[in-house]
């Protein structure tokens, strides 16, 4: 049975230290008096009022939340089927360049991203704003999606699938009937990945965004540039807040889906 | 069961091939399969026969040859339009539907009402002694509760045939061998033809009208269990089906006795009653099954195939008792002996002196 | 129509090729595509006009157009030290930042995988949990942390362990602790799914064969291990090289990283064909290690 030792004991207290100080200090400050980061000079929800009244930060919180909400499932949509391509379609041509474009995504540099398709669309004299924004997004969102559901894929029986075909179900009925049920959890996962890597990129969104559709990290960022106010903290507050939020229900959403299915699949 | 040559057989393999890659796993195989028989692919893991199986249900295509059923071609037929059900080694229950949905899946997808449906799952819950356990979910019974929801749910459509693969693999034997019975009771009563794939021979001894000895993608020997235990085809079916002696030796003609083979690395003679085809001087061998051989510590009453040695080995059964013996030329024999008296007064033990003995009707003989 | 016609346009709009082809022609367009756009464009010159680059195709009398494209942004590159220094201080930092984030990656994922097992959930979910924070909120409570007035100096100077503050922020150690923090659970999951799944046999295998425990490390462990440690690395020193939020917001200026040479050419210097150079060189530098990461990736599945 595995215990705690006090070396492990040790490097997870560090090293979790080390991930939540940071942000522990964001949230204390941004409930600061004064205008420092720094210097403590009592608490006050003052930068939470101002939050509201900031219409600009309003705005850009709208446009990122239509942003993550739409890329999200179109992206999920499209990481599904390349997952499940990935896994179950064996050796199809083109396939070696179908991976790669899959697994890429998630390592070239943002800049490079950004950079390329805010090239692509004044190539194809597109309008950048809201719309193109939304593109750039499912576009690397899905391969985030593609992975997860792809790992979920990995472990999946197949012979549940061919049990439903050989009961008379046609190939199409047995993926939305059996398998999408099954793999639900994955998918649900997979928009909730999407949607945190939308809410959350600064770099590709500042290429390919354009005026009336800035969103919230590139007005964070504008603002970060002008100097250091306990206002960023309250937004980064909320955000955490939210995430949080989510991370925690989708966790116990997923306890609680795990217990309901059998543990043979 | 009486197996007419008349009767157009029911399932026909015709010289089917099946390659993955460099791999050949199924080699030009022919087979015949007749209608409401409980037919068993068996032989050791790698021979093809769960491919061949997998092959008659629609998940893998032939490279080469085709596949009847009933007299129409189904070899380019996909899997979801085939008659034919199959019960998988791992049940392949869906985690996600109660015990009843997934009896009822195959019955929806023929689209039909509701009412017969239900009657036809309560039908099927009946024939496995599951009707309690309608409701629950695969995860909340266990192992051999599993096991007949994946029969009750194969046998809902009441297909022409029906596949088991390896389905008893994991159940502990007593579960097993009560298992066993149930199949043979469900398939004779519901006159269905089932194939079972096994690795098991005890099993496929026990449930099978016939046999298909399997090994390196073809098939040795097509036969009852009797048959393939008594007259093995090969040296290899032999050796797979329950134990043997063999003997290795040269054949020296056939006389009153029988059979006469010259064994190697020795000057014993020993007989089979039954003839073969081969020229004098060919390597035959002589096979014989450990309960056939007689052994006892005095002389037997006989002219030949007798042979002297010593026990090394005794392994207690129970119900009977095998004999590792020991031949002066090194070579080791089992025999298997019933353990008629309770108590030990006249029985052998290690290291004594035996002799062995076995009628030339109980002694087969084998070109390869 | 011939049947052997009809035949082959059904073989490849059948239902599986169809299924294939949505997320590939989507990837297609909106990823390969764009590469050779920034290709095409590296070879012009910037004008100033809408777009700002010269032409790549000239139309003119003749069916095919000429091509107009100079390797003057190339030839630019690579003549000042600026942009060469700028790679290879990427390149380094990139790689000193990967072994700090291995070593305090694979100390955690270890800890977690030999902790007891009901733990085990609850301490990956607090890992995710940052991961799952804006980026850029977690780069920027460092500044707050790593000021001359900020909260460290603070807390060093009030314990009396310095009696001048450090000047962390705006230095290359910064940008050295910002990409540690940040890409820390790319680290930590990959190598904790690996050891999780590593066989317990295997070490307790070693042992009985009289191995001791940190030697077994070495020897059993550690080579178990690679395939995690290895996917845990590209996924942190890749994006690395071509970071640019962390430079900008914690480093200063000594710290020219190319992720951030690229951004100023293209937004401040609006010479989007030198942009897009920089970005080619960094991508062809790049190539290797991300289609090695894409073997093993490809590897796991099967």
């Amino acid at each position: 049975m595995n215990k705690f030792t006090k070396f492990n004991l040790m490097a997870l207290v560090v090293g979790f230290s080390f991930l939540y100080v940071p942000i522990i200090l964001l949230v204390i400050f941004s409930f600061n008096e004064s205008k420092l980061v720094t210097v403590w000079a009592g608490f006050s929800t003052k930068w939470y009022a101002e939050l509201f009244n900031n219409q600009s930060i309003k705005d850009a919180t709208w446009v990122t939340i239509q942003v993550a909400f739409i890329s999200s499932t179109i992206a999920t949509f499209l990481g599904t089927i390349a997952g499940i391509v990935i896994t179950r379609f064996g050796n199809f041509k083109g396939r070696t360049l179908f991976s790669g474009m899959i697994y890429a995504p998630m390592v070239v540099p943002e800049v490079i991203i950004g950079l390329s398709l805010l090239l692509t669309f004044v190539a194809l004299a597109m309008d950048r704003g809201i719309f193109t924004v939304t593109l750039a997004h499912i576009t690397f969102s899905m391969c985030y999606v593609a992975v997860v559901v792809q790992s979920r894929m990995s472990s999946y029986d197949d012979s549940i699938t061919e049990a439903a075909l050989d009961l008379g179900s046609t190939p199409l009925k047995t993926f939305f009937v059996i398998t999408l049920p099954i793999i639900m959890p994955a998918v649900i996962s997979g928009w909730l990945l999407s949607f945190t890597l939308s809410l959350d990129d600064l770099v590709i969104a500042s290429f390919t965004s354009g005026p009336g559709a800035t969103t919230l990290p590139m007005k964070i960022y504008s603002m970060v540039r002008l100097g250091v106010t306990p206002e960023i903290n309250a937004v980064s507050t909320i955000l955490v807040g939210l995430v949080a939020l989510g991370v925690v229900s989708a966790a116990l959403i997923n306890k609680y889906q795990k217990q309901q299915t059998s543990p043979q699949t | 069961m009486k197996m007419n040559e008349t009767i157009k057989p029911f399932i026909q393999f015709r010289q089917v091939t099946k390659k993955f890659g460099d791999f050949t796993a199924i080699n030009n195989l022919t087979l015949d399969i007749y209608n409401n028989e409980f037919f068993s692919l068996l032989g050791p893991s790698g021979c093809g026969k769960t491919t061949l199986l997998r092959m008659l249900a629609g998940f893998e295509k032939p490279t080469d040859g085709r596949i009847l059923l009933d007299g129409e071609d189904i070899t380019d037929i996909p899997p979801h339009l085939r008659p034919i059900n199959m019960m998988f080694q791992s049940y392949a229950l869906f985690p996600h539907m109660t015990v009843e949905k997934n009896i009822a899946f195959g019955l929806k997808q023929d689209k039909l009402p509701s009412n017969k449906i239900n009657q036809r799952v309560d039908e099927m819950l009946d024939l496995v002694e599951l009707t309690e356990f309608a409701k629950r979910k695969p995860n909340q019974l266990s192992g051999g509760q599993c096991q007949r929801v994946a029969l009750a749910r194969s046998l809902a459509k009441h297909p022409k045939l029906l596949l088991l693969d390896e389905p008893l693999g994991a159940l502990d034997k007593r579960l097993r061998d009560q298992t066993q019975f149930e199949l043979m009771n469900i398939q004779e009563k519901l006159g269905i033809t089932f194939v079972i794939v096994t690795h098991d021979q005890e099993e496929a001894m026990t449930v099978s009208n016939r046999i298909g000895v399997m090994d390196k993608g073809k098939v040795i020997q097509v036969a009852t269990p009797n048959h393939i235990y008594e007259a093995p085809a090969t040296k290899s079916v032999a050796e797979f089906i329950g134990n043997v002696n063999l003997f290795a030796g040269i054949y020296k003609g056939f006389n009153d006795t029988g059979s006469k083979l010259q064994c190697e690395h020795s000057d014993a003679v020993v007989y089979s009653s039954q003839s073969i085809d081969v020229d004098i001087g060919a390597n035959i061998w002589l096979a014989v099954r450990p309960e056939k051989l007689e052994i006892s510590k005095t002389i037997p009453d006989s002219e030949y195939n007798i042979l002297k040695g010593q026990v090394i080995d005794i392994g207690y059964g129970g119900s009977f008792s095998t004999y590792h013996v020991k031949l002066p030329n090194g070579n080791m024999l089992s025999a298997i002996r019933a353990n008629r008296e309770r108590t030990s007064e006249h029985s052998i033990t290690w290291n004594d002196d035996v002799y062995l003995h076995w009628s030339a009707k109980s002694a087969i003989v084998l070109t390869n | 129509m011939p049947a052997t016609k009809l035949n082959l346009i059904n073989r490849i709009f059948n239902g599986k090729n169809a299924v294939i082809g949505i997320p590939y022609l989507w990837l297609l367009v909106l990823f390969l595509f764009p590469f050779l756009i920034v290709l095409k464009i590296s070879f012009a010159e910037p004008i100033v006009a809408i777009p700002p680059f010269s032409s790549f195709f000239i139309w003119g009398e003749s069916f095919w157009p000429t091509i107009q494209a100079s390797l003057y942004n190339y030839i630019f590159i690579i003549e000042d030290s600026l942009y060469i220094n700028a790679y290879l201080a990427s390149l380094k930092i990139a790689v000193i930042s990967t072994l700090i984030t291995l070593v305090i990656g694979y100390a955690i994922a270890y800890s977690i995988a030999k902790s007891p097992t009901r733990w085990r959930g609850i301490l990956l979910m607090l890992v995710i949990l940052p991961f799952w924070t804006s980026f850029l909120i977690r780069v920027y409570a460092w500044i707050g942390i790593l000021k001359t007035e900020g909260l460290l100096n603070l807390l060093l100077l009030s314990l009396g362990i310095t009696d001048q503050p450090l000047t962390i922020m705006n230095t290359n150690l910064a940008v050295y602790i910002g990409i540690v923090y940040s890409y820390l659970p790319f680290m930590i999951l990959p190598i904790y799914a690996n050891i999780e799944k590593l066989n317990i046999s295997l070490i307790e295998a070693a042992a009985d064969l009289g191995c001791r425990p940190f030697k077994t490390f070495w020897q059993i462990t550690i080579p178990l291990s690679m395939p995690g440690i290895l996917a845990g690395c590209f996924l942190v020193f890749i994006p690395a090289v071509g970071e640019f939020v962390i430079p900008d917001l914690l480093g200063g200026t000594e710290t020219l990283m190319i992720g951030k040479v690229l951004w100023l050419e293209f937004f401040a210097n609006r010479d989007w064909p030198l942009a897009s150079a920089v970005a080619v060189i960094l991508l062809a530098l790049l190539i290797i290690p991300i289609m090695y990461y894409q073997k093993t990736q490809e590897k796991a599945i099967k």
